[in-house]
């Protein structure tokens, strides 16, 4: 008797203490599984990054198309290594923005503004999307990722002083530090709103340069501008040791009514000037205003440089876009191989205008890009970034992947 | 109770398996499990930096602490706040004595005094701005008996489908664009000195001038200079002439002469344009004849002259034969990968699309026991727009003549010309200096994560 509760009692004890163990030791082997699991993971972000930023994509041209690609790539065609084609990056359907609906058009377009001065209005059936990237670059049903690209020097202008004279600080940092004893080349775009009805507005170019102090802050003056409401748009390079950043500022006298370039073909480098009551129907029918469009390049010495829009005789394109679907929509063409800014002054009255920026390629105005999902709430988020150049503009890109299909996704 | 007890010892064991597997198995620290790549976001920032070469620029400067101190601002700004960063400049030595210290630092700069305990490198050479490098190239023929380049430059011929250039000019641009991968580049000045050639004697001073085994550039175009002595009724009228062949094409018996010299001498001959050896040229003899397009000092041969050429080269008995060897349809062709590939290697960068209208046939030229040695250009069916053939014998493996025979339209790009040469016999690039003490410097970018361990 005493053997067989011994053997009962030792049997429930071992098979008590085996069961123990075996939780133990698969916490044990889970907690690796999982560290295999992120390891490949974040071997796998590194990888899915150079692929992404590395080839230029099939067909090599498609940013400057409106065919869909047949491989996702970013780098410029023309370059080698982490050059990206600001181009392409126009046509990733932005994560961030909401849509805007074109009245005359019925078309939806994405929003890559940044603020009040300078827009980018994608057409939204045109881009890239992010299920179509997730195929593209064959992670669908396995991965999901969002890709950023951010400016390394952000080049904020705030008026210190609206006139007599104008005043603007220009404050340059990078992500790490301040942009300190670094080159601020500028040029102050100032608008003339003329009195005659037949006229258009123009503008004139001011360039200058300066440096910034120990907080990378430039202070600026100008004489010329006495005009407390005296309408101008100004942009500022920053620039070191190989490093560049851009950015912008505008001031306008007119109520609340400006012109709103959209972008409606990128293969035949169409752009709309579209009023914008016209745009999610905000406004009347029937409100107008002149504009002149011209489009400038950024030169090696940070000047801008006007090049002609499609007319040998004047470099301008004016005319009067008025709200309402039965009104026409002006279109311009801009250049297929360069990047630049179209820079579009408007005038409601004789003393109302403005003047709006669009940039022809992401990296005229260092606007940012977010592409891809949203990786709040993903259970694991791998990230890797690289140094990259657009259009000789200095960004830093991120990728962020997690797993969709579970902790034990292998790369 | 032995059983409960044996079995105590077994949980005794087991957890003492546990408990040790526990403290070797040591988990990475959660920055390992999913880590930046340090390496090529060092990597791409020290690309960045050096995008308008400013990087190169302060590695050779690194006593100047302004610009150090730039390049520190720049490195920060462009870094994110948590990655810390030692960057180091080394001076590459390659004296002797000297061995033994291949790098020595000579700057370092960092925004932390220690890397932490997660870091990696990446490595980027920078050249000094003051140095040119030099690239000596491998001589085409030292190692086969051979390496001397004949252009002709006859100033008593005229050409044709040169529209536009001089024979002369021509000749000038691929001297300087082929001399360097040849021992010997000379110019052949007059029809005398080729007829000199033809001859197999040697025309220049120099020693290491060889006619056997050597290139001539015709830069004639579809024209070919003729010494006077193969004229009707002068001393070699018999093999420059002949009276049977229909009126006005007599002279396709110089274009077999000349395709037997190519056989004889093991010649690679290099028509760079159009129809090859369509005309006969001496300014002298042919004073009085034109082309019908008003050049005057040219002979038309015609369609005869390529086939007279042909037998040439095959070593078979003259017959005046006036076939086509090439079509004229109008065809853009493409360089093949190989000879974009020598684009690149060569620097040397004609359009790859190019427009041929005399593309030859290759089955006509291959029943002159002619085989293909390059396709410069990709083929379009039979007809081959670029291309060097190989003669050999029938039986044998020697190659015993070649042609270059491109069949672009007008006007000829002769960097078309230097880039199916070199392509063909694909002479080596040496690079030198790039190692040479105070022309280059190492630069090492560590970054590492702050915080933790």
């Amino acid at each position: 008797m005493n053997a067989t509760i011994d053997h009962m009692v030792s049997l429930i004890v071992f098979i008590g203490a085996i069961l123990l163990f075996i939780g133990l030791f698969s916490q044990t082997i889970q907690t690796a599984v999982v560290y295999e699991s992120h390891k490949a993971l974040s071997t796998k972000t590194s990888d899915l990054l150079d692929t992404i930023l590395l080839n230029p994509g099939i067909p090599g041209d498609w940013g400057k198309t409106d065919v869909r690609p047949a491989g996702l790539g970013l780098q410029d065609p023309e370059f080698t290594q982490y050059q990206m084609s600001s181009f392409s990056l126009m046509r990733l359907d932005s994560s961030t923005g909401n849509l805007v609906e074109y009245d005359k058009t019925g078309s939806y377009y994405s929003n890559l503004s940044l603020g009040f001065g300078a827009s980018l209005l994608m057409p939204k059936a045109q881009e890239l999307n992010y299920s179509t990237a997730l195929s593209l670059l064959g992670i669908n049903n396995t991965y999901g990722f969002q890709l950023t690209l951010t400016p390394d020097i952000t080049v904020s202008i705030t008026e210190t002083n609206p006139g007599s004279p104008l005043g603007l600080s220009v404050s340059a940092s990078g992500t790490g530090s301040p942009f300190s004893g670094a080159t601020i080349n500028y040029c102050l775009i100032q608008v003339t709103l003329p009195q005659n009805e037949s006229e258009y507005p123009s503008y004139t170019i001011q360039s200058g340069s300066n440096t910034t102090d120990q907080q990378g802050i430039a202070n600026l003056t100008f004489p010329s501008v006495t005009d407390a409401n005296q309408t101008y748009a100004f942009i500022a390079y920053a620039h070191l040791d190989g490093v560049v950043g851009v950015g912008y500022h505008t001031r306008v006298s007119a109520t609340d009514q400006c012109v709103v370039p959209i972008v409606q073909s990128m293969g035949s480098q169409e752009v709309a000037l579209a009023h914008n009551y016209d745009l999610n129907n905000s406004g009347p029918e029937g409100s107008s205003l002149k504009y002149n469009a011209t489009f400038v390049i950024s030169t090696e010495d940070y000047t801008l440089s006007e090049l002609s829009l499609g007319n040998s005789s004047s470099q301008g394109v004016v005319g009067t876009v008025t709200s309402g679907v039965g009104n026409p929509s002006p279109t311009i063409p801009l250049p297929e191989c360069t990047t630049g800014i179209l820079i579009v002054t408007y005038q409601e009255s004789s003393t109302q205008g403005g003047v709006v920026l669009m940039p022809w390629g992401v990296s005229s105005l260092a606007f940012p890009v977010t592409f891809g999902g949203n990786p709040v709430g993903q259970v694991w988020v791998a990230t890797d970034i690289r140094q990259v150049t657009i259009g000789g503009i200095a960004y830093q890109a991120k990728l962020a992947l997690w797993s969709t299909s579970g902790y034990q996704v292998n790369g | 109770m032995i059983r409960t007890i044996e079995v105590l010892l077994v949980i005794i064991i087991i957890a003492g398996a546990f408990i040790g597997t526990s403290y070797l198995s040591v988990l990475p620290a959660p920055r390992q499990v999913s880590p930046i790549n340090l390496n090529r976001l060092s990597l791409t920032t020290l690309q960045m930096l050096d995008s308008d070469y400013d990087l190169s620029r302060a590695a050779f400067e690194t006593d100047n602490s302004t610009v150090l101190g730039q390049l520190q601002v720049a490195l920060s700004a462009s870094l994110p706040p948590n990655v810390i960063y030692n960057l180091t400049v080394y001076d590459v030595n390659d004296k002797e004595g000297q061995l033994y210290t291949l790098y020595t630092p000579v700057a370092n700069i960092s925004n932390a005094e220690s890397i932490g305990t997660t870091s990696d490198v990446s490595m980027y050479t920078v050249a000094s701005s003051n140095v040119t490098f030099n690239v000596t190239p491998e001589k085409i023929g030292e190692k086969s008996n051979g390496g001397t380049l004949y252009i002709l430059n006859c100033s008593d011929a005229n050409g044709w489908w040169i529209t536009g250039y001089t024979a002369q000019s021509l000749a000038q641009d691929l001297y300087n664009l082929l001399s360097p991968y040849f021992i010997n580049t000379i110019m052949v000045q007059n029809t005398t000195q080729l007829r000199e050639l033809i001859d197999n004697h040697t025309i220049s001073s120099s020693p290491t001038e060889k006619v056997q085994n050597a290139v001539v550039i015709n830069t004639f175009g579809e024209c070919v200079p003729m010494p006077q002595e193969y004229y009707q009724g002068q001393s070699r009228a018999s093999q420059g002439y002949d009276s049977n062949a229909p009126s006005g094409y007599g002279y396709v018996k110089y274009c077999y002469t000349l395709g037997n010299c190519v056989f004889m001498y093991n010649w690679t001959w290099a028509s760079i344009v159009g129809y090859p050896f369509y005309y006969v040229s001496n300014t002298g003899v042919f004073s009085n004849d034109q082309n019908g397009w008003g050049i005057y000092g040219m002979k038309m041969t015609a369609t005869g002259g390529s086939r007279a050429f042909l037998e040439g080269l095959n070593n078979q008995a003259y017959v005046y034969n006036s076939a086509q060897i090439t079509d004229s349809a109008n065809r853009v062709v493409t360089f093949t990968q190989a000879a974009i590939d020598s684009c690149n290697y060569y620097g040397i960068y004609p359009s790859i699309y190019q427009t041929s209208t005399r593309a030859l046939s290759n089955s006509t030229m291959s029943s002159y026991n002619l085989r293909v040695g390059f396709n410069v250009f990709n083929p379009s069916g039979d007809y081959l727009a670029g291309a060097v053939y190989n003669h050999f014998a029938i039986g044998s493996t020697n190659i015993t003549g070649s042609l270059l025979a491109l069949g672009l339209t007008r006007t000829p790009d002769v960097r078309v010309t230097a880039l199916s040469l070199l392509s063909y016999y694909q002479p080596r690039l040496y690079p030198s200096e790039y190692t040479a003490q105070g022309t280059s410097r190492l630069v090492v970018l560590q970054l590492g994560l702050a915080g933790g361990s």
